[in-house]
């Protein structure tokens, strides 16, 4: 089934054509985003059940974009009737105005020189099977208490086993003067945490599950309780490694983790503006090894990350960034398009409508290859398989790597020989791991439960992954 | 809509609930070097509403709760029908029962702030005016910066009676130095302050260029080995923020945590036995960042620990009434008292002194502490050599019993204490 298109902002839509009509009056450009967004998490574990509304992904709300003197604006608000346009519209002028008048010496307002658009009519809806709404809370909180209940009575050490679910539904309008844009979207996470504990050390493991569409997604959480409550139970027995470059496989969250973490930062080109980032130098050059092949769109996988056009009424892409390990370009926001002279890629996405877009990344992967797991850890004499990514952060300008790994698995003589060691931080320059990529594997797998911040704040949902892969890679 | 809501709490005979409407405003300016690239204004409210639902299961007295929006322009119909769905779902959230907040005192703060003077147009443009104040120098400079000024006005309505709030000012933003010679090498970092203290971003953004030319210079990685670790700023906040992170009422009660109130709990050790504290003990004290919790409770200052030894939990309502202790609310703002050694002190033998991390983690699970090193300064007893590479594994239930914190003290909005600590024997993974 098609996600519906919401009412409200069918409803909202004549008053925000009037605005959008009164502020081109005044202004160059002028454009209105709305979103009417609702998000639910749900979560079970020994402490209790939780059901309430997210508040960073619910919302209703406006964002107005202007160029006024070819500089650029915008208004965010929440509230507006057939009555009060002219308040909304005087408080969107006097507000802006006064802001920016009294600037740093040295400092000016950048001036936009190509402002214009092209005609564009989308409306559009992903599909679903069943809605959470439909399948009731009741039903919903049965399925993660069974879950929960079960993991923690796995082994005396687990002392915590939290599972949840969360999707959100939402329906974005973009109008502008030549642009009139809907879009349906819904999407859906689930994932098991389990907590083992012994003195004052803690453990988790984490299993994931996420999907564009409807709470179908939990059809196969509950199978992946075991290997959560494994995890952390190993982790309570893991040993530092001896820090050192090793041949590893990664386990595609893990592979998932450098596309979006090492390299895909690097190529969002709002950070080219600001001459912030080395991939601006690279462009046709050779960044990875000739198995490599990378793409992020909105349309490249159906994902959490998918949907028809941006938060700038920019169509979604798929982008192929890195093509048979030449770095071809970098994905784009409408406003640094505009800076950079390039056409922009759709990937300008904001975190409510209370904030600004940046570049962001979608969904985000490496193309599979032809090798088979068995032979990839059979190939290597002494190394780890990586396992469970858990945190990293993104070094655009010097290509920096700093990604977290809960769990390496020691391969010594091609086989996993059951001793694990925690934790791991992954560090080096990412052009060196990428070119070191000698096998991947034949089969992708992409997951979305987290969300990608830009620095630390402005969190989106993004999907990556991408097949297992071979490398050589310092760890510590 | 504040009217609207409480009409249709009664017309669903809904008994307990709690209604927070926050009104927020905002000015923000986005910079790319010395060109205003974006500027914004925001001006929004939202309405929670949280509704609570008694029932009994299996002979058990149980309240169960859920959250849900109301927007502006929603009809009574719309409103009745999420609030009543939000009811039925809170017969499915199966809590053991506790009391909610009742009144203390109701009352409207406007928490005080020179930021209170000026309109937030002006107050964001004070800020960034600090901001590139000292961004005149030809070797490095400003890349980037952003800068933010809120209100948020803040208003508690609550079934027992509770009818209070407060007016919250306060900036923000973040910026990026960078230096191209020798190597082209940037440092990224944030600021928030509940005043305009514009001296302190000035102070900050100096050291930040100072330190960005220094990593300009820095090419080796550190040995791998292990070092006399030095880390200060904001770093000594969220490694002593652990102790807050374990003494949350949620990790007690669901024993994620064994501390207890009168436990020296910065002499633990890994497997929760009592070890001897040789460096500087731990003393710490809650500060509130807002006057009034999004439950009800008012917040105060409150003495957390005294020499390692924990004197409060904190946390919210529900985990507090099930442990039958005095609900204190959430704090994430800390004041801890300066140690023993100055920072000159610390440098006197060899050390690794971090000044910049990539990404810095303290994770209140495992204790594990570390991240990638941006900048630090190597000193082998000989001579200083900034080296940038490598990345700190350090562990907090290793370290605890030897930990120094030094005599000179920083002030940020959430933290204040110490400006450097300093740990022996921390693994670094290096060359």
């Amino acid at each position: 089934m098609k996600v519906k298109e919401s009412e409200y902002l069918k409803q909202k839509k004549p008053v925000l054509k009037k605005l959008l009509a009164k502020l081109l009056d005044k202004y160059e450009y002028a454009s209105i985003l709305a979103n009417d967004s609702k998000s639910v998490n749900y979560r079970v574990n020994k402490s209790g059940t939780n059901i309430s509304e997210d508040s960073t992904l619910s919302e209703r709300g406006f964002v107005v974009k202007v160029f006024d003197n070819a500089k650029a604006a915008e208004y965010s608000f929440n509230a507006i009737e057939e009555n009060t346009i002219d308040d909304v519209l005087n408080e969107i002028v006097s507000r802006l105005n006064d802001l920016g008048n009294t600037l740093p010496k040295g400092v000016e307002a950048f001036k936009y020189s190509d402002i214009d658009e092209e005609e564009l009519y989308i409306n559009e809806s992903t599909e679903y099977e069943v809605d959470p709404e439909e399948k009731g809370d009741n039903n919903i909180i049965e399925l993660l208490t069974r879950i929960s209940e079960k993991g923690r009575s796995y082994d005396e050490r687990i002392i915590d086993c939290s599972v949840a679910f969360n999707y959100q539904k939402y329906s974005k309008m973009f109008i502008s003067k030549k642009k009139d844009l809907t879009q349906n979207v819904m999407w859906s996470c689930g994932y098991i945490v389990t907590v083992a504990k012994e003195g004052e050390e803690l453990q988790n493991g984490y299993k994931p599950v996420s999907m564009l569409g409807g709470i179908e997604v939990l059809d196969t959480l509950e199978e992946k309780l075991e290997s959560a409550c494994n995890v952390a139970l190993d982790l309570l027995k893991a040993e530092p490694i001896t820090p050192g470059e090793y041949e590893c496989i990664c386990e595609p969250d893990v592979t998932g983790m450098i596309v979006h973490e090492a390299f895909g930062h690097g190529v969002e080109m709002d950070m080219f503006v600001k001459d912030r980032a080395q991939a601006k130098e690279f462009i046709g050059k050779q960044v990875a090894s000739e198995l490599i092949t990378m793409h992020d769109g909105a349309c490249t996988i159906p994902q959490v990350a998918t949907f028809f056009f941006d938060d700038e009424g920019v169509p979604a892409h798929d982008t192929i960034i890195i093509d048979k390990g030449i770095l071809k370009t970098g994905i784009c926001d409408d406003q640094s398009a505009k800076h950079l002279g390039v056409k922009p890629t759709g990937n300008g996405r904001r975190q409510d409508t209370s904030r600004k877009a940046y570049t962001r990344m979608t969904n985000t992967i490496f193309e599979a290859g032809s090798s088979k797991l068995e032979d990839m850890i059979a190939s290597i004499k002494d190394g780890f398989l990586l396992c469970q990514a858990s945190s990293g952060m993104e070094d655009p300008k010097n290509w920096g790597i700093q990604l977290m790994v809960d769990i390496a698995r020691e391969i010594k003589d091609g086989k996993l020989t059951g001793k694990i060691y925690s934790p791991i931080v992954m560090t080096g320059y990412v052009p060196d791991l990428l070119k070191s990529i000698s096998m991947i594997s034949d089969k992708i797998e992409a997951g979305g439960t987290g969300y990608c911040g830009k620095g630390y704040k402005e969190w989106v949902k993004v999907s990556d992954g991408g097949p297992y892969i071979k490398a050589r890679i310092r760890l510590g | 809509m504040k009217e609207k809501i409480l009409a249709s709490l009664k017309r669903l005979n809904i008994e307990e609930y709690f209604i927070n409407i926050t009104s927020y405003k905002s000015a923000q300016m986005f910079f790319i070097k010395k060109s205003l690239d974006t500027k914004r204004a925001e001006n929004t409210i939202s309405y929670n509403v949280n509704v609570f639902r008694s029932f009994e299961k299996a002979g058990k007295q149980m309240k169960g709760n859920s959250s849900v929006y109301i927007y502006s322009g929603m009809t009574d119909d719309e409103i009745d029908a999420a609030i009543n769905r939000a009811y039925l779902a809170a017969s499915f959230v199966n809590n053991p029962t506790y009391e909610l907040m009742d009144p203390t005192e109701n009352k409207f703060v406007t928490m005080e702030s020179d930021l209170n003077d000026y309109s937030l147009e002006d107050c964001c443009e004070k800020t960034a005016e600090a901001l590139f104040a000292e961004d005149n120098r030809s070797d490095v400079f400003i890349n980037s910066a952003e800068v933010f000024a809120y209100e948020n006005k803040v208003q508690l309505i609550s079934s027992t009676g509770i009818d209070s709030g407060y007016v919250k000012r306060y900036i923000s933003g973040e910026f990026v130095a960078q230096c191209k010679e020798p190597q082209d090498v940037e440092t990224y970092k944030d600021f928030r302050y509940y005043t305009l203290d514009t001296e302190a971003l000035k102070d900050k953004v100096r050291k930040t260029l100072d330190y960005t030319l220094e990593r300009a210079k820095a090419t080796e990685a550190p040995k791998a080995g292990k070092y006399r670790v030095i880390i200060s700023d904001s770093y000594v906040g969220e490694v002593l923020g652990y102790y807050p992170g374990r003494a949350h009422v949620g990790y007690i009660y669901a024993k994620y945590s064994d501390y207890k109130i009168g436990q020296n709990i910065q002499a633990l050790d890994a497997d929760g036995e009592a070890a001897e504290i040789k460096g500087d003990k731990v003393s710490m004290r809650l500060l509130p960042a807002e006057p009034i919790s999004g439950e009800g409770i008012w917040y105060k200052e409150r003495e957390f620990m005294k020499e390692g030894e924990l004197k409060t939990y904190h946390g919210g309502l529900r985990f507090s009434r099930y442990l039958g202790i005095e609900p204190v609310g959430d704090y994430y703002r800390y004041k801890v008292e300066p140690g023993s050694m100055s920072v000159e002190d610390m440098k006197k033998k060899p050390y690794l002194w971090v000044v910049n991390f990539s990404d810095f983690q303290m994770d209140d699970f495992t204790g594990h502490f570390g991240g990638e090193i941006r900048l630090a300064f190597l000193f082998d007893g000989e001579k200083v050599t900034p080296v940038t590479g490598g990345s700190i594994n350090g562990s907090i239930l290793e370290s605890q019993t030897n930990m120094y914190l030094s005599k000179e003290t920083q002030r940020e909005a959430d933290f204040e204490g110490p400006y450097a600590m300093m740990f022996e024997d921390v693994p670094v993974a290096g060359i």
